[in-house]
């Protein structure tokens, strides 16, 4: 026989499934250092990556004056400028990255604990128990 | 009104129901619009102008993510580059994989923007983007509305100077580079629009938020005269040339179509606000609470009643 209960909590489980599970399930399976730290690691390429490629067009755009100019210390001057314009660069992403991590395994986490109370809400309505719902004072379902 | 928020309701019922098709039709729409108007004005590569080409790459993504799109419209406008000049496609390949890496890196979903932000533009009602993207989503939205800004007049500077671009024997491959960055870097107007779009955005944002009445409407009216003030502030200290007329008229389709927008999903009863007050063991809380506006559509079902031909009883 059909347990409308049941049904009801299962297409709530399944909606949230569908809407909360991209943002959930694939963060929750780590640590948060392990979470964090490996996505820092991909931001890190990810920046190394388009700062190259902008250096890359600033060669090119610089090219011509430096092929006119060309002198050891100008260019040392020019090494360690970049260098520190590449350190700069990666701290201040590093920390957004950092920031927009830690915000999302702790959603992540928050999320998993609702999805996990609502199994368990589930699991009650299996175990035997098959007196209906009734709402309490204070709004909570027993 | 009532006929409006029938409409809208009905609209709703039809969106619920036929979704799984009103979804893939949106896209299609979405990316023919993309690739006709690229084929339009940046029209470089002879294969990709047959009119069949935009059509199937649009059936095919009507079926795909909106990233997808964005990234085969990209795609798209390199190869189209790529027939004019090397070094204005290495340009924009680069700006965007660097987006893609930096910003897009976080997955944050709004890809879509980038199409969007030119194709406002070519559809001569750009000043919708902000007051649209701040009534939906968030500041950090200015990154790509601003990207899709940048990309646009890339194009426009593209369209205008094909034939410079295209004539191979005045300079060398380093000097057209140069030429080119110094034109995108030196572009007064899209600077002034990156400006003016991404502060009409943080003003709509800030101002949606508020707990005020109207304030998806007062939000919209502050964007558009931040719009306004910034682009006739520019128009005075960089010597900017804007055509009055487009500008207004653009405003006006902009509010006009963020109206709607609001209209659909942001409906309110505010004299209906209710406040109320209450306390748990560690808050107070002030809640105000306004009620959305709906009504039930008209069920008009028809009845045919056909009155049967009696039968006299024969004798």
């Amino acid at each position: 026989m059909l347990s409308e209960e049941k049904i009801k909590l299962m297409t709530s489980l399944a909606m949230f499934e569908k809407h909360e599970g991209k943002r959930i399930f694939p963060v929750n399976r780590y640590f948060k250092g392990d979470y964090i730290g490996s996505k820092l690691f991909q931001s890190f390429f990810n920046y190394t990556l388009s700062f190259v490629l902008c250096l890359f067009l600033w060669g090119l755009y610089y090219m011509e004056r430096w092929l006119s100019t060309m002198d050891v210390t100008r260019l040392t001057g020019a090494g360690i400028r970049i260098g520190i314009f590449y350190g700069i660069g990666l701290l201040v992403y590093l920390s957004i990255s950092f920031l927009i991590y830690r915000k999302r395994y702790e959603y992540a986490i928050r999320g998993g604990k609702v999805y996990l109370s609502k199994l368990k809400r589930l699991d009650k309505r299996y175990e035997g128990n098959t007196r209906p719902l009734k709402r309490t004072k204070g709004g909570r379902t027993s | 009104m009532m006929g409006l928020l029938v409409l809208k309701e009905r609209l709703k019922g039809f969106y619920a129901r036929f979704d799984i098709y009103v979804n893939p039709l949106i896209k299609f729409i979405f990316s023919c619009m993309a690739f006709f108007l690229m084929n339009g004005n940046i029209g470089f590569s002879s294969k990709l102008t047959e009119p069949f080409v935009p059509l199937v790459l649009a059936l095919v993504c009507s079926f795909l993510p909106y990233g997808a799109i964005s990234f085969l419209a990209s795609g798209f406008m390199l190869i189209h580059l790529s027939g004019i000049s090397l070094e204005i496609t290495l340009v924009m390949a680069i700006f965007i994989v660097v987006v893609g890496l930096l910003y897009y890196g976080f997955q944050p979903g709004d890809s879509y923007l980038l199409v969007l932000t030119p194709l406002f533009f070519l559809l001569k009602i750009p000043y919708a983007i902000p007051l649209i993207v701040g009534l939906s989503g968030s500041i950090v939205s200015v990154i790509p509305v601003s990207c899709g800004v940048f990309i646009y007049y890339t194009l426009l500077y593209v369209k205008q100077n094909a034939g410079v671009l295209t004539n191979d024997m005045s300079v060398n491959e380093v000097q057209k580079f140069m030429q080119i960055m110094n034109s995108l870097l030196a572009n007064k107007q899209m600077l002034l629009m990156v400006g003016a779009f991404a502060l009409a955005l943080l003003v709509v944002v800030i101002v949606r938020n508020l707990s005020v009445d109207y304030s998806w409407l007062i939000a919209i009216i502050a964007g558009t005269i931040t719009q306004l003030s910034v682009i006739f502030i520019g128009d005075i200290a960089l010597n900017v040339t804007v055509s009055v007329l487009g500008l207004l008229l653009g405003m006006l389709v902009s509010i006009l179509i963020s109206a709607i927008y609001t209209f659909f999903v942001f409906a309110v009863d505010y004299s209906r606000t209710e406040y109320v007050q209450f306390e748990d063991d560690d808050y107070y809380y002030y809640v105000k609470a306004v009620p959305k506006l709906t009504v039930s559509t008209p069920d008009v079902k028809v009845q045919k009643i056909n009155a049967t031909k009696l039968q006299r009883p024969q004798r």
